[in-house]
């Protein structure tokens, strides 16, 4: 689903040059679930953010189910996320004056979508995530971990081929952490491509297989899970 | 999706109620201040519009070109209206209107009112202008000498609610007969009328009516449909060089002629001499006009500043939007939405703020505005365009950096990326710039404006106007016995002094030639004459600067004595006062009668006209046969009952004419009601102006406080004290505005010049002026900005430390 091959990112200020990433090559299969690992400023983040279209790569090339997306224009960029990607952020990222329930059909009003169908969709992830109760709530009046669904929700809610995680369970305690990779695991068994960043190894055994980055390159994978397509 | 975006800008405004309702504020007061300008200035321009084909219809006035200065007349000779008509086949139909200013007795049975404009016109007034009519018709309105056609309001006063055609009615104890009444639709016209009396009954003797010099006439002329105007002014032109400018060889005519356009006369005749319009100032309502362009701008430019500064709290929705899909068309959409939301409830707030003030505008003004949306779907309709416009004005720069921003950048680290921040600045700081170098230039203004008219109301005019009684004397007995009525005035208790005469100060002057005779040939002067009394100097408070007054004991001073001002010394080419003395003056009464006698006295200067005007030569004496006006000094104590003494006198002298007087400063006072009321505006304009101005340096300096917390923190932490802080945070904006005041300086020195050059007598430009209003500028500033700063100073720094 994903192809990657001999990605450059470089970070250039006035007087220093930054290689954020070095020839990173790597494939993600449809459906595989895939975590990055790495230190500090390894590139992971970097890495996300090209995948997710939301940076540009300076080399290399990168292939969404075959068709070469590295320099897409703004504007089929925007396209191309809204249809097929899912983003769930370390700090959820909700919109502060909207409510859980227009927060998660957001993506939906991007589409174009009508409100009939919207609403349908919205109640079924919503009964999924277990925030139905709260659907009126703003996302201040919510605990980490409630808000963290209500993310998952939204990322979720436009049927997405992938999702992006960027340490989703960085601001969360241990057991709505652990509630959060269970949702993630069972979007991915029901279909959907994940590839998720996370400094826990913790997380990273939710993964079918690890990548660990170091100074913008590749320097090992593991595999946890035999993955079949 | 539109619901949507209208659910998330509702909610915005909500939320971030401080920005709301700074915005709301400043741009309602600009909208208002626009609204109300704009009824006004909609109204000024409406003058003549409806009279049926006006479009056809000019007024003849014509320009002298005097101490190379060039004058115009409105008024012109009865020969003009004659000529037009007979000899230029262009011409439909002409009208004359005598000039004349006094004011009128009307009677009905016992009742008697003082009306003034009352016009006495040719009886095709009505053709030229085809008013409606309440009662009776145009048709033969006007004809023969004893009809009258009355106003509406003027009817209802005489003969109560009922149709008065045909009933007897005495204009100055002649009787005519009502021919018809006009329809009370006439505020926009640009005559004010209370009844039109034809000018035959004037009885004006059919040789004066030839006259190609009696300037005693407005006069219109109606052209036929498709002739172009300028063709008949140039042919006009034309036959007064070819045929009449030599007819008195001793006398030539300099006069050249002008066709002025219906709908210009009220806006476009400020300079005219002797006019009857009802005038406005184009000056005026464009200077007013460009003031509302400037609030409203100042307004739009808090807002932009506003928002640009507040774009690091709104980043992060942009980034999230945006990596959901949302394409920077969809965010600037929803961010114009958002503005045009604010402007809706500004706009909304203007239309109340608009129809609760405009009852003191329109008592300010004297006028009839009316704002009423359900009435007026015009207005409706202009408030959703003014909506819409300024919403894309004020909210499109800022939706396109605000949807401009990078996700990834703005998500990561929560401010909107320096680049944009800097570039965004640079904008901010020049609107500030901006917006205080208008500030300023108003402020500049309105110093000007206010210190000119204070000095109009209070200079020295060469002449004591306080507590003089001032009225014409009525009816015939009066008028005979003037000296005995002077003399039982005099001895009325609480009269200091009378003088009965005609020429005023601030009252309608004669201007008549005079002869100067030296070595054999007459050299002529045209001058002021002001027929006097013994008392006239007295009265007035004159300063004799040599000589003597006139004398009742001297016999001759009746017939052959002048007094004359300093400036008839200069320019009748005597020099000095004192080489005035002496000199014979002749002045031709009639055509086969004149009046020698020689300067007895040099009187100061004295402004008998307003300050608009450049004190002329004046001569003065003794003419009994143009007596006609009173004035009456009181003494200090006691008014109430020295007036109702001299109103027992006139009771006994005049008992058919009730007495109608006024205090001759009055006359000065209202001379400069355009400026008094100009002073008014331009200070509350100001103050909207700055007021507005400095909600948007308030709210910058809200964000600035906010953005540098952590530098305050560290500085604070570092040892930085309150003051140190407050003059970092401070210096900022005030280097702005000092770079407004150097931009705002120069432009207002060059306007308000010009400006005070209209005024024959002004102030000095005085320089503090700008030192008041970079002073004053700095002071609001500093004090809007202060608030923030000191609280920021204030701050606990750990408390921003650890935010971060």
């Amino acid at each position: 689903m994903i192809k990657i091959e001999n990605l450059e990112k470089v970070y250039r200020t006035e007087e220093v040059e930054t290689k954020a990433l070095n020839k990173v090559s790597l494939t993600v299969n449809e459906g595989e679930f895939v975590a990055i690992m790495g230190p500090s400023g390894c590139g992971k983040s970097t890495l996300l953010n090209i995948i997710g279209l939301l940076d540009e790569p300076d080399g290399g090339s990168l292939k969404f189910a075959g068709t070469e997306i590295a320099h897409y224009t703004e504007r089929k960029r925007a396209d191309l996320r809204k249809r097929n990607l899912g983003f769930v952020f370390q700090s959820f990222n909700l919109i502060d004056e909207l409510t859980v329930v227009e927060n998660v059909e957001l993506p939906l009003i991007y589409l174009g979508v009508s409100a009939a169908e919207r609403k349908e969709k919205v109640d079924k992830v919503l009964e999924k995530m277990q925030i139905m109760h709260r659907r009126n709530h703003f996302p201040q009046q919510l605990s980490g971990g409630q808000q963290q669904r209500v993310a998952v929700a939204r990322a979720v809610i436009n049927s997405p081929r992938l999702i992006l995680a960027d340490e989703p369970t960085g601001n969360l305690d241990s057991s709505n952490g652990n509630e959060v990779m269970e949702l993630l695991t069972e979007l991915n068994e029901a279909g959907t491509t994940i590839i998720m960043v996370t400094h826990s190894e913790h997380d990273a055994r939710y993964a079918h297989r690890v990548i660990r980055l170091l100074d913008g390159e590749v320097v090992m994978e593991n595999v946890h899970k035999q993955f079949t397509a | 999706m539109f619901k949507n975006y209208l659910k998330v800008a509702y909610r915005s405004l909500v939320r971030h109620k401080g920005f709301s309702f700074l915005n709301i504020v400043g741009l309602a007061l600009g909208l208002t201040a626009c609204l109300l300008i704009g009824l006004f200035v909609f109204d000024e321009l409406q003058y003549d519009k409806s009279v049926p084909e006006g479009n056809q219809v000019y007024r003849v006035y014509t320009e002298y070109t005097k101490n190379e200065a060039l004058e115009a007349f409105a008024v012109v000779p009865p020969m003009f209206a004659t000529t037009l008509k007979q000899e230029f086949p262009e011409v439909e139909q002409t009208t004359r209107i005598l000039m004349n200013s006094s004011i009128s007795l009307l009677e009905v049975g016992e009742k008697k009112i003082y009306l003034e404009n009352g016009l006495i016109a040719d009886s095709t007034f009505f053709d030229v202008f085809p008013l409606p009519f309440k009662y009776g018709s145009a048709k033969e309105a006007l004809a023969g000498t004893r009809s009258i056609v009355l106003a509406e309001d003027a009817a209802k006063t005489l003969f109560g609610g009922q149709d008065p055609v045909g009933r007897e009615l005495k204009v100055s104890k002649t009787t005519f007969i009502v021919k018809g009444v006009l329809r009370n639709s006439l505020s926009k016209f640009h005559l004010k009328i209370n009844y039109v009396l034809p000018l035959a009954a004037a009885e004006i003797p059919a040789e004066r009516m030839k006259s190609w010099g009696w300037q005693q006439f407005y006069t219109y002329v109606k052209l036929k449909p498709g002739t172009d105007a300028q063709q008949t002014q140039a042919k006009l032109q034309d036959y007064i060089v070819q045929k009449v400018r030599n007819l008195d060889k001793k006398d030539p005519i300099t006069f050249v002629p002008f066709l002025q356009r219906l709908t210009d006369i009220h806006l476009h005749s400020a300079s005219f001499k002797y006019d009857l319009a009802v005038r406005g100032n184009i000056t005026y309502v464009k200077a007013l006009s460009l003031i509302a362009a400037f609030v409203l701008l100042i307004a739009c430019f808090n807002f932009v500043n506003l928002a640009t500064a507040k774009s690091m709290q709104r980043a992060k929705e942009v980034g999230i939007r945006k990596t959901i899909g949302a394409s920077q068309q969809q965010l600037m959409l929803q961010f114009l939405i958002e503005t045009v939301l604010l402007t809706f409830v500004s706009v909304l707030v203007a239309a109340v703020l608009t129809s609760l003030v405009l009852p003191t505008l329109n008592e300010f003004t004297g006028k009839d505005m009316s704002f009423n949306l359900l009435a007026q779907p015009v207005i409706l309709l202009l408030l959703v365009i003014l909506t819409v416009v300024v919403g894309l004005m004020a909210g499109f720069y800022p939706a396109l950096v605000l949807s401009g921003f990078q996700p990834i950048k703005v998500l990561k680290r929560s401010v909107a990326s320096d680049g944009m921040f800097g570039r965004v600045q640079w904008l901010r700081h020049g609107l500030i710039v901006v917006q205080f170098s208008l500030s300023i230039f108003l402020i500049v203004s309105a110093i000007v404006v206010f210190l000119q008219v204070d000095y109009l109301h209070n200079k020295d005019l060469g002449f004591n106007r306080e507590q003089i009684m001032f009225f014409p004397m009525r009816g015939e007995n009066m008028k005979k016995s003037y000296e005995s009525f002077k003399s039982e005035l005099l001895q009325t208790p609480g009269v200091a002094s009378a003088s009965i005469g005609y020429g005023f100060p601030g009252d309608a002057v004669a201007g008549d030639q005079i002869q100067v005779p030296t070595k054999g040939e007459q050299k002529l002067y045209s001058v002021t004459h002001l027929m006097v009394d013994y008392d006239y100097l007295q009265t007035l408070g004159l300063q004799l600067l040599v000589g003597r007054n006139f004398s009742k004991e001297l016999t001759t001073d009746k017939d052959h004595a002048f007094i004359i001002n300093q400036t008839a010394a200069q320019e009748l080419g005597f020099g000095t006062p004192e080489q005035a003395l002496g000199q014979t003056l002749v002045w031709n009464v009639t055509a086969d009668s004149v009046k020698k006698g020689q300067v007895i006295g040099v009187v100061k200067d004295f402004h008998y006209k307003s300050l608009y005007d450049r004190v002329e030569p004046a001569v003065l004496h003794i003419n009994p046969a143009d007596y006609w006006k009173v004035a009456v000094k009181l003494k200090g104590e006691n008014l109430g009952s020295a007036i109702s003494g001299v109103k027992e006198v006139w009771r006994k002298f005049s008992p058919d004419y009730p007495i109608e007087y006024k205090f001759l400063d009055d006359n000065f006072t209202q001379m400069y009601q355009a400026e008094d009321k100009l002073k008014s505006l331009l200070w509350v304009f100001t103050a909207v102006a700055v007021f507005v101005g400095c909600l948007g340096l308030f709210g910058l300096a809200t964000y600035a406080a906010e953005r540098r917390k952590k530098e305050i923190g560290i500085r604070k932490v570092l040892g930085a004290n309150t003051s140190t802080i407050v003059a970092l945070l401070s210096k900022e904006f005030l280097k702005l505005v000092l770079v407004a005041a150097l931009i705002a300086f120069p432009v207002a020195w060059v306007v308000m010049r010009k400006w005070l050059e209209d005024f024959a007598y002004r102030i000095n430009f005085p320089l503090w002026v700008f030192l008041a209003a970079g002073l004053a500028a700095v002071a609001v500033a500093f004090l809007t900005i202060s608030y923030q700063a000191i609280k920021a100073a204030t701050t606990n720094p750990i408390q921003n430390l650890r935010a971060e």
